[in-house]
């Protein structure tokens, strides 16, 4: 019985440092969050913050803005996660098979993921620069086309920003592809090549479905991702023109920490934890369980 | 049938050359502009017109134009100081309680369990407003405490040594509690050194996503010489917006340690991917 509580504690002992961790920063903050969104406060004002119940969600089922940073960032999920997944599904087949040059391919289109993304949103403000100084207007000069304010014209700055998250993300899709390609075993290929099957036939009828559960995968986690935007818009375009380019989490950042509505910004918070948490809920009950991150 | 496979050679290799082109390009083009005079006047050819390394110097100082003790160095450190002890502490963290997870029989064990993986679910910009309460009440604002505490541990990396903890077999365990040892010593001498893959795999994982965070210090750091590189950069871009030679060598100065790392690490970074995937 005395080993039995000892072992107990030893365990908790080990668990101790990472768990106090977790409660203090992520445990404690999800609770409190949830309280925070009932208030009305600023950082100054924290201590005589006033209760309003549900007002904060009242007036943000109201505010234009928010609805419109909603449909951006759906927008914004319609390029970020086909093009991702596209993408990195086409080149992950592509460079599967070993053949000269594959593993430089493979690094090549991985490295812009490695790139911090504030220095990827500077690059690319600088690529999709106005008028006809960036590179992006003098390709399409060059190519006999009329330049484009890529990132001062509402009709351009999102898919600007979904071009830049494609090239520093699809990549890292195609690795987790890679990944979910070498669980497939290769008797399944020979048999199929034995059978007289093509290459497409073996690519649709036999690659493609087994890599469902990791198709599956990557489209729920890009999605994840795609409606916690925040970086690359911030530095890129700082949400505008006007808000055409303010996500989610740009309009909690402006609300919370610009305008030091706190307890608005909270409830923004809220929204956001509800949709991720529908999201991951999704992930969990359809996918396979054995997947992490 | 032979022509037809000689065709898709041809596509497949145009189409990984053009994708290749998209990705490097960019790239290409930023250590060009760096390497090249800074005229103020923008360029987009990827010959440059001369060679000259005065941009570096000049991105190394320009932070002194607003504190004369902070250059990009300063920065450079804090960023490399953040990286390196929350990649230690929290790879010692995780994996004491990966251990404690996978090889310990205790009450609340799968509570715990599920507490960690659920942690992975929890989107950190809808905590930063109490994260960032709490850290103002700790007295860490505006503090390199600030970026390292709050990160010490995480549910991945919790996740990620239960599950190589529990591919062991047990006899070296009990090999060492016959001899008498403590458990930290089992942890620390024995079981440790035999899951180094997770290891080298965590820090590859950690030091990138530590390097590369930006919103969280944008929120708790003010102060010039506690920035890290990232936000540091972030803040010329806002007023140094004609000079590009000069950003464009800041930039490859933020960029250049995490890319050394990354490509001596590679093989465990894509370890790290598979093996998340088998679960």
């Amino acid at each position: 019985m005395k080993r039995r509580v000892k072992e107990n504690l030893i365990a908790y002992a080990f668990c101790a440092p990472a768990y106090t961790i977790f409660t203090i920063f992520l445990f404690i903050p999800i609770v409190w969050v949830v309280f925070l969104s009932l208030k009305d406060f600023s950082i100054v004002t924290f201590y005589s913050a006033k209760f309003v119940g549900f007002r904060n969600y009242l007036r943000l089922a109201k505010d234009q803005i928010f609805l419109r940073s909603i449909v951006n960032t759906i927008y914004f999920t319609l390029l970020y996660v086909p093009g991702n997944t596209i993408l990195g599904l086409i080149f992950a087949l592509l460079l599967n098979k070993p053949f000269k040059g594959r593993d430089f391919f493979r690094l090549a289109l991985f490295i812009p993921n490695v790139i911090p993304m504030v220095v990827v949103s500077i690059i690319w403000s600088l690529i999709f620069s106005s008028s006809t100084t960036g590179i992006a207007n003098r390709i399409l000069i060059s190519l006999h086309l009329k330049p484009i304010e890529w990132l001062s014209d509402y009709r351009y700055a999102l898919i600007a920003v979904g071009i830049v998250l494609i090239w520093s993300g699809f990549g890292y899709r195609m690795l987790i592809f890679l990944a979910g390609l070498q669980n497939i075993p290769d008797e399944l290929y020979e048999a199929a090549a034995l059978d007289g099957a093509t290459k497409w036939q073996i690519t649709f009828k036999i690659t493609l479905p087994l890599l469902r559960p990791t198709t599956f995968f990557v489209i729920t986690t890009s999605l994840i991702n795609s409606f916690q935007v925040f970086t690359p818009i911030y530095i890129m375009t700082g949400g505008g023109p006007g808000y055409s380019t303010t996500t989610i989490v740009n309009y909690l950042y402006t609300k919370g920490f610009s305008e030091f509505q706190m307890g608005y910004a909270s409830a923004i918070s809220v929204v956001l934890l509800v949709i991720i948490l529908a999201l991951t809920f999704v992930q969990r009950k359809i996918g396979r369980e054995d997947i992490i991150f | 049938m032979k022509s037809q496979n000689w065709w898709l050679y041809v596509v497949k290799y145009l189409l990984v050359i053009s994708a290749c082109t998209f990705t490097l390009l960019p790239l290409i083009w930023v250590i060009v502009r760096s390497i090249e005079p800074d005229t103020g006047i923008e360029s987009y050819s990827l010959i440059p017109r001369s060679i000259t390394f005065e941009n570096y110097p000049a991105a190394w100082n320009y932070p002194t134009v607003i504190d004369e003790n902070v250059t990009l160095g300063t920065m450079l450190f804090n960023s490399l100081f953040v990286a390196g002890i929350v990649t230690l502490v929290s790879i010692f963290f995780d994996s004491m309680a990966g251990y404690a997870l996978a090889r310990k029989n205790f009450v609340g064990k799968k509570v715990l369990f599920w507490l960690a993986l659920s942690t992975l679910m929890i989107p950190f910009y809808a905590v930063a407003i109490p994260m960032y309460i709490i850290t103002i009440r700790f007295g860490m604002y505006d503090s390199l405490a600030a970026l390292i505490i709050p990160f010490t541990a995480s549910g991945f990396g919790v996740f990620m040594f239960r599950q190589s903890f529990l591919s062991i077999p047990a006899d070296f365990e009990q090999a060492a509690k016959a001899d008498g040892a403590n458990d930290f010593y089992i942890y620390w001498r024995i079981m440790l050194p035999m899951v180094k893959p997770t290891v080298a795999t965590m820090v590859v994982f950690k030091v990138l996503w530590s390097w590369g965070q930006f919103f969280w210090p944008l929120l708790v750091i003010q102060d010039y010489s506690k920035m890290p590189i990232n936000l540091g950069l972030a803040m010329f871009r806002g007023h140094n917006i004609t000079r590009w030679g000069l950003l464009c060598a800041g930039m490859i100065v933020a960029t250049l340690p995490i890319l050394v790392i990354f490509l001596m690490c590679q093989k465990w970074y894509v370890e790290g991917l598979s093996g998340g995937l088998k679960g």
